[in-house]
Order: C-alpha cells, then sequence, then structure tokens
C-alpha cells in the first residue's frame, strides 16, 4: 500500500469579503478509507468540497491529490486526477435522457471509450450499480426525488474517480432509502475507492464511515473514531449548544 | 416504468439511416432543381441555403453550448469583407479567400470568446451585439482597407479576377455544397464527445466541468467553429453580390434570422434549425407574393405564435410529444412558462 494519501490539504482557506468561509484546514485521507465530514449548518463544508475540486479557488493553503500540489487547478483538471463529486443542490443535465447524463461522464474519463454508443452501453452498468435500471430513458425532471439523488451518485461514478465526495447524496430520502446508499459507499469502499461523505444524517455517517472529521466556523474542531467524535462535549457544544453540553455533563 | 421495445427500434431507425436516405434524396432533388428553374428562383432558393448554413453554424454556439450571440453576423461580416480585400487587393483565388475568410472569422471569435464567454445569458448576447456594431463602425473608418461606407467590388471578370464570376447555377451549387457542408458539421457535432460535452455545459457548466470537461476550451471551440461555418457563407454571399457595403454585411437583421429558424426550428437539434431556415424562407417568400402589403406583419405574427405556443421549436415539441404522447398546446405553454 502507498504511503501517500489519496488527498491531504494544508491550512486550506478561503475567505469571502471579511469572512473566512473556511480557514486552516489541514488534513488528509488515506486510500480506501470512508471519510465522514459533519458541522451544523454554514460550517463551510460545501465550500470545503467546492475547494478540493476546483469550483471554488482557495485564498490560502495546498490541495494535494495523491501527492500532486493541484491546488488553484480547474475543476476539469481535478476530475481528470480521478476525483468527482456530487452536488448539494443537484445538478442534472435535464436535457438528456438519465443514460446520456451517465455517458458524457464516462466519455471525458481520461482513458474512457470516445464513442457515445459505447459510453452509452457503459452507463446502463451504472444505472444498474446505483438502482435506476429501467429508467435509462427517461429525463432527470421526471424521476422522483430520491432517483434524482441516485443520478447524481451515478453522474459521480460514471468518472470511475479513485476519490469521490459526496455532498449531501442522502439528504431528503426516506430512511429505507438511506440503506442501499451506505451499502453503496461500503461497496465503492470494497472496490478500492476513497470516500468522503459529507451529510447531516448523523445515523448515516456514524455506520459508515471510519473516521469523521468536524467542521465548526470553517475550522477543524477534531477528526477521528466517529464513536469517540460523537460523544466529544467539543462536538455536542458546537451543534446542540453550550448550555446542553453542560447539562450533558453534569448528567454523566 | 420501462421502455418498451418498439420505442427503442424507432428511435434508432430515426437516428441512423432514414435520415441518410432523406438527405441524399434532398440533395438529389436539389440538383435536379436547378435545371429546371430560372434564374431568379435559383437566387431565392440559393438564399435558403445560405440560411440553412448560417443557421447550422448558430446552433452550435446558441443550440448545443447554449450561447446565445446576438452578434454572430460579426463573423459573416468579416468574412465577407476579408474575402474582398483579398480578392481585390491580393487578387486571391475566391477558393483560397473563402476557407481563409473562414479561419479569419474563427480566429477572432476565439480571442474574442476567451473574455466573453465567462458571461453568461443576456450579458454574453448583448456584449456579442456590441462587438457587432462596433466591427460595423471599425469597417466604415477604415476606407482605405475596406472602401468605408462608400463600399467594396470584388473582381469578377477580366485579368484581374482569379476566379470568374459564378453565375446563378454556380452560386447555387456554391451555397448548397455549404449547406450539405453545414449540415454534416452539425450532425457530427450532435453526436459526438464534444457535442455531448456542449449539451452538457448548457444544462449546467458546474456539474460539466465536474465530469472533466474543459468548459473554456469546449465553448471556445465551438465559438470558433461557428464562426468559421458563418464566415465562408459570408465569403461566399461577398463574391455573389459582388458589391458589398457595411450596413447591410453588418445587418443586425441577418443575426435575427439565423436565431428565429433556430428557435422556431427547435435548437440543439440537427433538423430543427434545417425545418427552421426551409419553412420562415418559404413562408416569408409566400406571404410577399400573396400579400404585398401586410405581409411583415403576417409573418411576424406566425412566429409570435409560434414563440408562444412551441417556445422549444417544433422539433422538440414534437420529440417530447411522441415521448410523453402529450401534444396539447396549452400544455406545452405551461411547461415551458418563465
Amino acid at each position: 500500500m502507498s504511503e501517500i494519501p489519496v488527498l491531504e490539504t494544508r491550512g486550506l482557506g478561503r475567505r469571502f469579503g471579511s469572512l473566512d468561509a473556511v480557514s486552516d484546514v489541514s488534513f488528509s485521507v488515506p486510500k480506501g478509507m470512508i471519510l465522514g465530514v459533519i458541522g451544523p449548518n454554514g460550517a463551510g463544508k460545501s465550500t470545503f468540497i467546492n475547494l478540493v475540486t476546483g469550483h471554488i479557488k482557495p485564498t490560502s493553503g495546498k490541495v494535494f491529490i495523491e501527492g500532486k500540489d493541484m491546488t488553484g487547478a480547474a475543476p476539469w483538471d481535478i476530475a481528470r486526477a480521478g476525483v468527482a463529486r456530487t452536488f448539494q443542490i443537484v445538478k442534472p443535465f435535464n436535457g438528456m435522457t438519465v443514460r446520456e447524463n451517465i455517458a458524457v461522464g464516462i466519455l471525458y474519463e481520461p482513458h474512457g471509450t470516445n464513442r457515445m454508443a459505447v459510453a452509452l452501453r457503459e452507463a446502463d452498468e451504472v444505472l444498474h450499480t446505483v438502482g435506476l435500471a429501467g429508467q435509462g430513458e427517461r429525463r432527470p425532471n421526471e424521476l422522483s426525488t430520491a432517483d434524482v439523488r441516485r443520478l447524481e451518485f451515478a453522474k459521480a461514478l460514471a468518472s470511475r474517480p479513485r476519490l469521490i465526495l459526496l455532498d449531501e447524496v442522502m439528504a431528503g430520502l426516506r430512511p429505507t432509502e438511506i440503506g442501499p446508499s451506505l451499502d453503496l459507499i461500503r461497496e465503492l469502499k470494497a472496490q478500492g475507492t476513497t470516500v468522503i461523505v459529507v451529510e447531516h444524517v448523523m445515523k448515516a455517517i456514524v455506520a459508515v464511515s471510519d473516521e469523521v472529521l468536524v467542521l465548526a466556523q470553517g475550522k477543524v474542531l477534531m477528526q477521528g473514531d466517529p464513536h469517540e467524535v460523537l460523544a466529544d462535549p467539543r462536538v455536542i457544544e458546537v451543534y446542540l449548544g453550550h448550555r446542553y453540553a453542560k447539562r450533558q455533563k453534569g448528567n454523566s | 416504468m420501462t421502455t418498451t421495445p418498439e420505442v427503442k427500434i424507432s428511435r434508432n431507425l430515426l437516428h441512423t439511416w432514414i435520415p441518410s436516405v432523406v438527405a441524399v434524396l434532398a440533395v438529389i432533388g436539389a440538383l435536379i432543381l436547378k435545371s429546371h428553374i430560372p434564374g431568379g428562383e435559383l437566387r431565392a432558393v440559393a438564399t435558403i441555403f445560405m440560411f440553412i448554413a448560417l443557421s447550422q453554424a448558430w446552433n452550435i454556439i446558441g443550440g448545443f453550448a447554449g450561447y446565445a450571440s446576438f452578434g454572430q453576423v460579426v463573423f459573416f461580416g468579416m468574412g465577407g469583407y476579408f474575402t474582398a480585400v483579398v480578392m481585390l487587393k491580393y487578387h486571391f483565388s475566391f477558393w483560397v479567400a473563402m476557407p481563409l475568410s473562414g479561419l479569419f472569422a474563427a480566429v477572432f471569435a476565439m480571442l474574442i470568446g476567451l473574455p466573453l464567454l465567462k458571461l453568461k445569458g443576456h450579458y454574453f448576447a448583448i456584449a456579442t451585439l456590441g462587438v457587432a456594431e462596433g466591427m460595423r463602425e471599425v469597417v466604415i473608418n477604415l476606407p482605405d482597407l475596406t472602401g468605408g461606407g462608400a463600399g467594396i467590388s470584388v473582381p469578377i471578370a477580366g485579368t484581374f479576377a482569379k476566379t470568374q464570376y459564378l453565375g446563378d447555377g454556380g452560386f447555387y451549387l456554391l451555397f448548397l455544397g455549404l449547406a450539405i457542408f453545414s449540415v454534416g458539421i452539425g450532425t457530427l457535432v450532435s453526436r459526438n464527445k464534444f457535442g455531448y460535452g456542449l449539451r452538457a455545459i448548457h444544462q449546467n457548466e458546474d456539474a460539466a466541468a465536474a465530469v472533466g470537461i474543459n468548459t473554456v476550451r469546449s465553448k471556445v471551440m465551438a465559438y470558433g467553429l461557428s464562426a468559421f461555418m458563418t464566415g465562408m457563407v459570408g465569403a461566399s454571399y461577398v463574391f455573389q453580390q459582388v458589391t458589398i457595403f457595411p450596413e447591410r454585411l453588418f445587418d443586425v437583421e441577418i443575426t435575427v434570422l439565423m436565431i428565429m429558424m433556430v428557435v422556431i426550428g427547435g435548437s440543439g437539434t440537427v433538423i430543427g434549425p434545417l425545418l427552421g431556415a426551409l419553412g420562415l424562407q418559404f413562408i416569408s417568400e409566400y406571404l410577399r407574393e400573396h400579400f404585398t402589403s401586410g405581409h411583415t406583419f403576417i409573418l411576424g405574427l406566425i412566429i409570435i405564435l409560434a414563440v408562444i405556443l412551441i417556445p422549444q421549436g417544433l422539433v422538440n415539441y414534437i420529440r417530447e410529444g411522441r415521448r410523453t404522447k402529450q401534444y396539447s398546446l396549452l400544455t406545452n405553454i405551461r411547461r415551458y412558462r418563465l
């Protein structure tokens, strides 16, 4: 196993005007790990993903992908380096069929086919993997909320990434629909893909993550074992407030 | 709900040999037609071919990539003036001048595209319109090179003319060739990786970039390709007209016609702009013949109705109808209301 982490950031930060949306985030993810990223609203989780994938340029710090400095690189260069993502607000290609949505990602994958007919066939496999088999000829705007989330996931999988960043893929899903998503994430890990899961659904994070990173006000609050992190009074405090954390302490 | 096999089969047929057969028949038809109609009508049909080529060119950047170029005529005008100048002053053959004019327009498009294609929606549209209006003024103010407002004439006969005037039949064939070329390019783009990249950019640029599409390069290439096709058509138009003026060659009406044809026919498809160009030119000619006084009024009314009732264009409306079995125009308005 190689020692180079799939993703490493050093002092990564982004300032919007006078607001530090993300500041001084340093961490690394070894190959094959599932890292959960949690944090209250406005903690900078989505900004953090955007900084890694190049959709937002950092104002400070560095991003290394498999040891290579990719700070400030364009999103398509990061994608071609093997990093895929989903968007919190889903962004399907509405004018195309579901199958074509996936096929585009396959066409633009550096080692993938250049022929649409081949890409369309391969897209069916991806659709099958995420549970969208048989929906290929429909349009994204005809799908249910859960299926649109699956499509968002499938679009990220299409480029066969080595690192995948999932921005709240389980938001809005019913509890019964979360199970299959978690299985899919574990399946990715089994295939050697590194996964970063940003999520609001705590149960899901604890169930699937090897490690959890907590962001609060744009900074790393802590990183470690999921159960330990969630029991930490500092984490409880950022989520539920100072007084609640104190009371919890008194009770225990 | 799953797709029925019949739907798949009919789609496959529609995507493979039927269009090719129709295209070949149409070209044969056009060639037969040539020897059966008089000069005036040859010119009218050549104009239809010209607009087929122009609408296909606009469709690359405006339809596939979704960047509404309201200043597209600038490439028409620049291609035209490039040909006029090199034929008159440097005695170029038209057949050399025409592709060079396309390249000239393409390079210009790519240079202005780098900053302009960062703008979105109306901002891009207005900026390109500004470029076209500005370029007309530049041409007017360079009388030594372009003849300025007094116009410029291409040599068409005698020792100065490397290429002799083609005549009505020759231009008919030239514009037919350009139409075939542009429909071919459009077909290629609609099916290949580049075209799917443009569609993805059209629908969501961030998502397109996230799957590895170099959105800047794709957009600039699309703009360049669109300008290349437009510039060659402009060059041919100039040779046909012999004497040209900045007002006509940079006329915003030419852009408007391209956009109308693409939008009414169905943008982002190959057949849409083709039908749009054919339909609009035919209706326009028909009305001119039968309603001498009110023909522009009626044409305007038809266009307004078409845009309100089928804003996605005829071809996209039919495709959606076939898919959803829903042809009601009222439903259609509701689907596309703002």
